[in-house]
């Protein structure tokens, strides 16, 4: 996978035009509810061809460490390319995929949205949180809150895309049962 | 009780050498619900010790893993060797003269460990018999993972946690012998990445158990290995087949990467193909934490490294394709226990019953077909043995 994951960020970049900085916003909450509805495909059209979606496992380590907080070379939740993201999507709609029937009632707030140029003008780092619920079931209820930094990516075509997203989970160990679900 | 009898007594599996490779390299983890560090002192060796101050019982670490010198607890200063003896105590005169104060005998209460082509294991009870009585039989098993190469196996970097509100025993039981459910619940990844379920062949698979650990497996040789959808391993271990007969025989090389699941009791199960081993870690009877880590020969090359972390991401891990559907059952399984009269009810575990075979190569007992529940049964004699008995000495071998 190389090093291409890391999506710079820089405390001070000017700020983008209003009326982009809208488009993006608007861009994720759209992404944000095709995941609350399931509509996987269409998320899927999202991504740029070589999007890397990447979630490392998060270490709880002392201050003075010297060894990275989080590496590529660690193990993860996720480190996907698409044909990794569609294989997922095609499980989840298998009839067998019991962990989805009934279904989960998905709940992704995205917030703290902030676009930053890049050295490429149809190219922006953006920030952001998400919060996300997951109600299974009779009271099953699982909340992942993470903090994003994507790369997106304005195409020929004039359609953004997603082209590197990096989740850094707020949790070192998962309270969840399983992760039937994307950020 | 459990805690006591099994977790206390029991050789639990903490760390793997290549995980702390260096003087002074740590992780914490746990032996039952007992919070332990796992260092490598200035003797080189591997020590574990409980992670909780010998002066007021605070934690004394709370990295999961790192390089240290000496631990030092945050409440008053007392600090701890790597081998967990108490080091220094802040303002010391105000110990003077007083005779409850023994320096030796206030270190971090240790653990014995043992290990076995470096797994290091601990046992907080001294009566308790070595590793390799404990393993007995299935020590030969576990050479088809661990010694298939001259150098042994190594773990990749990380350790991924996740909680389930399950009881322990369900997933351990479930990696002892549950070959049956492979093709029912995980028909969703299989169909994803295959469109089709595997067959498994009765007259062709087994179960084997020893004192309680237990391998379900085909010898199908690359089963479990090809799930992991990266064609390269599949060739590595087919390239390696010549080696791997050199070293363990045809038939235990059939096992390296067959469609099977393991568990060495209680808690530590793997898949072999897949190499991933996890531990199955109690925190109260419905709350489970889970432990997974990938392994890799350490003579395999590097790129096939990226392979093995990125296949069992993808399958077993708690977003992999094949484990999303795991969690479900085992915490519903334990659920539905709150009920007094469904907790009443007694379960069906009798498959395979009849099967035992002998055969004259497989060592311990030896069950045809993987699909089965002799291992399951094996297991809970096992438990059944050390909940009722007083010391090891009335643990019957078996």
């Amino acid at each position: 996978m190389g090093n291409s994951n890391i999506v710079e960020a820089t405390a001070d970049a000017p700020l983008v035009d209003r009326d982009l900085a809208y488009v993006i916003e608007q861009f994720l909450y759209r992404e944000a509810r095709l995941l609350d509805e399931e509509r996987y495909e269409e998320w899927l059209e999202l991504m740029a061809e070589d999007i890397h979606y990447w979630m490392p496992g998060i270490q709880a380590r002392y201050r003075a460490d010297k060894a990275a907080k989080i590496s590529l070379s660690r193990m993860a939740y996720f480190d996907d390319d698409l044909a990794y993201l569609r294989k997922r999507v095609e499980r989840a709609r298998q009839t067998t995929a019991w962990a989805e029937d009934p279904p989960t009632r998905h709940f992704h707030m995205v917030t703290n949205i902030e676009v930053q140029p890049t050295e490429r003008p149809n190219e922006w780092t953006v920030h952001s949180l998400v919060f996300n619920l997951r109600h299974r079931n009779e009271a099953e209820q699982l909340e992942l809150t993470a903090r994003r930094r994507d790369l997106i990516r304005q195409e020929a075509t004039g359609a953004l895309k997603i082209a590197r997203r990096f989740i850094q989970l707020q949790q070192t160990v998962l309270q969840a049962k399983n992760f039937n679900t994307f950020l | 009780m459990e805690l006591e009898r099994i977790f206390a007594r029991s050789w639990i599996f903490v760390a793997h050498d290549s995980q702390v490779p260096n003087v002074g390299d740590f992780l914490t983890t746990y032996v039952g619900e007992d919070a332990v560090i796992v260092s490598r002192a200035r003797d080189n060796k591997v020590h574990v010790f409980i992670n909780s101050c010998s002066h007021r019982g605070n934690r004394v670490c709370f990295a999961e893993a790192g390089s240290a010198r000496r631990f030092t607890c945050n409440f008053h200063g007392w600090s701890y060797g790597l081998d967990g003896a108490l080091s220094g105590v802040t303002a010391e005169h105000l110990y003077e003269n007083n005779p409850t104060f023994d320096r030796d005998k206030l270190g971090l209460h240790k653990a014995r460990v043992e290990s076995y082509g470096g797994m290091h294991f601990a046992n907080f009870d001294p009566d308790a018999p070595s590793l390799a009585d404990y393993l007995g039989d299935f020590r030969w098993y576990l050479d088809i993972i661990l010694d298939n190469d001259e150098g042994g196996i190594e773990f990749i970097d990380g350790n991924i946690k996740s909680r389930l509100k399950c009881n322990w025993k369900f997933p351990a039981e479930n990696f002892i012998g549950d070959a049956y459910h492979a093709t029912w619940t995980h028909s969703s990844a299989l169909l994803a990445l295959f469109g089709k379920v595997p067959k498994m062949h009765a007259d062709r698979s087994y179960q084997v158990n020893a004192n309680g650990h237990g391998w379900e497996f085909g010898t199908d040789f690359v089963g479990n290995a090809a799930t992991l959808c990266e064609p390269e391993i599949v060739d590595y271990l087919r390239e390696s087949e010549a080696m791997f007969q050199e070293r363990l025989g045809k038939m235990r090389t059939r096992m390296v990467g067959s469609l099977s699941s393991a568990t060495v009791f209680p808690n530590l199960s793997f898949l072999a193909g897949h190499n991933t081993f996890r531990t199955w870690n109690p925190k109260g009877p419905t709350e489970t934490e889970l432990h997974t880590w990938v392994f890799l020969n350490r003579n395999a090359p590097d790129a096939l490294k990226e392979k093995y972390r990125r296949g069992v991401m993808l399958t077993f891990s708690p977003a992999g394709v094949f484990e999303m559907d795991d969690g479900e059952n085992f915490e519903h399984c334990t659920a539905s226990n709150a009920g007094v009269v469904t907790r009443r009810r007694k379960l069906h575990t009798g498959l395979g019953l009849g099967s035992e075979i002998h055969h004259p190569e497989l060592k311990g007992h030896v069950h045809q077909n993987q699909i089965n529940e002799a291992n399951h049964r094996a297991f809970y004699q096992r438990w059944v043995d050390l909940m009722t008995a007083p010391s090891w000495a009335d643990v019957p071998a078996r």
